[in-house]
């Protein structure tokens, strides 16, 4: 018995601090997931890659002959950024968490018209997709329209306009 | 009774000059407004006249009447100082065309000017949707960048031109000279024994220049996709 455990040792020496390591570290991702500093941080991060697809996108519709596979690619990665932002908006995450923001406070005030702002944008975003698999150059550039016009549309109203 | 002399009158700005300037000042204000109003293809368009007129006024610069030159008036630190200390002195004497110190505004000017369109150009909004020709051949980031630079710039421009029209109206009211009659006539009153040479701009030249600079800007604005 005692031999055996103390083969065990080695093991349970190098195993146990590292679960506990990743213990903790769930524990610490999950507080900070729920802090407002935490939330501004990863929106900020998602919109930063929305703009960017939304960037590449666009310049290759501005070309004769977009590639298909870029532009699919693009337009993926915006219908999965979307769907990740209306959790990131908890409360006391606007302009008085103390972290730079462009956030407006009517967006906790007047929550109802933002998520429908929000769903409307995960709804296009993700008829993008549908409508590049599609393949129609011309319904893909009114759906790119389309889409573009969410964001404007909620930034207009939810947006500091700096 | 002795009559007073005729006034004499002698050419000091070129057609092509007094047009520049005055579709500048429309331009740079329509480009104020329509980037406000996020009338972003307006904006566009007004950004391609203004670099259109830059294009030209850099051409015109080497090959224009005498005084759009920029062997004319672009002059050194002690000229410019010398120029100065003279404005102190009763009589002043007036510099056929740009003064020393007047050249080197015009130059910040324009570098402002230039430097703004070039920013412009590589632009890209926050959402990714409104673009300047060139914003394909730069990143995301890049392109925010430059949209945050073309914003800096336009307050840097903003104080060069409130400085312009403070010394129009120093001029104007210290000096008792109007620099502005002159910029839209093109003419300004002389003394007698002022000796008065042509300023040789050449019509041909303008009009090759101002094609020039509508090709250039036309393949800028297509983002060289011809």
């Amino acid at each position: 018995m005692i031999a055996k455990n103390l083969r065990l040792a080695p093991i349970a020496m190098v195993a146990l601090p590292v679960a506990t390591l990743m213990l903790a570290g769930t524990l610490a991702a999950q507080t900070a997931a729920s802090s407002p500093q935490a939330a501004i941080a990863v929106r900020q991060a998602n919109y930063k890659k929305m703009g960017a697809a939304m960037k590449t996108l666009n310049d290759q519709l501005k070309g004769n002959a977009p590639a298909k596979t870029v532009i699919l690619g693009a337009a993926q990665a915006l219908a999965m950024a979307a769907r990740e932002q209306p959790r990131q908006f908890p409360v006391g995450s606007g302009p008085a968490a103390g972290v730079t923001t462009d956030a407006l406070p009517n967006i906790w005030t007047d929550r109802k018209t933002f998520d429908g702002q929000m769903a409307r944008m995960i709804a296009e975003s993700a008829k993008l997709v549908t409508v590049i698999n599609g393949g129609n150059m011309d319904s893909i550039r009114v759906q790119a329209k389309a889409t573009g016009a969410t964001c404007a549309a909620c930034h207009r109203q939810f947006r500091a306009d700096t | 009774m002795l009559s007073a002399p005729e006034p004499r009158f002698v050419r000091i700005w070129d057609a092509p000059i007094r047009l520049f300037h005055w579709l500048l000042v429309g331009l740079i204000a329509f480009s104020w407004w329509s980037g406000e109003q996020h009338e972003m293809e307006w904006h566009r368009l007004s950004g391609y006249g203004i670099l259109a007129l830059l294009i030209f006024r850099l051409y015109w610069g080497f090959t224009g009447g005498r005084t759009a030159r920029f062997v004319q008036f672009v002059r050194g630190p002690r000229a410019a100082l010398h120029y100065v200390r003279s404005l102190g002195q009763s009589d002043y004497k007036t510099p056929e065309g740009h003064n020393p110190v007047g050249g080197w505004s015009v130059l910040l000017l324009l570098g402002a000017l230039a430097a703004m369109v070039t920013a412009g150009l590589f632009a890209v909004d926050v959402d990714g949707l409104e673009s300047g020709p060139l914003a394909n051949f730069v990143s995301f980031d890049l392109g925010r960048l430059s949209s945050g630079i073309h914003g800096v710039l336009f307050n840097i421009l903003l104080v060069l031109m409130t400085l312009h029209i403070g010394a129009i109206l120093f001029y104007l009211i210290g000096l008792r000279h109007n620099l502005i009659g002159p910029m839209i006539h093109g003419r300004r009153r002389t003394a007698d024994n002022e000796a008065t040479a042509s300023l040789d701009a050449s019509p041909w030249k303008a009009l090759a220049g101002i094609m020039a600079a509508g090709l250039f800007t036309y393949m800028i604005a297509q983002g060289f996709r011809l």
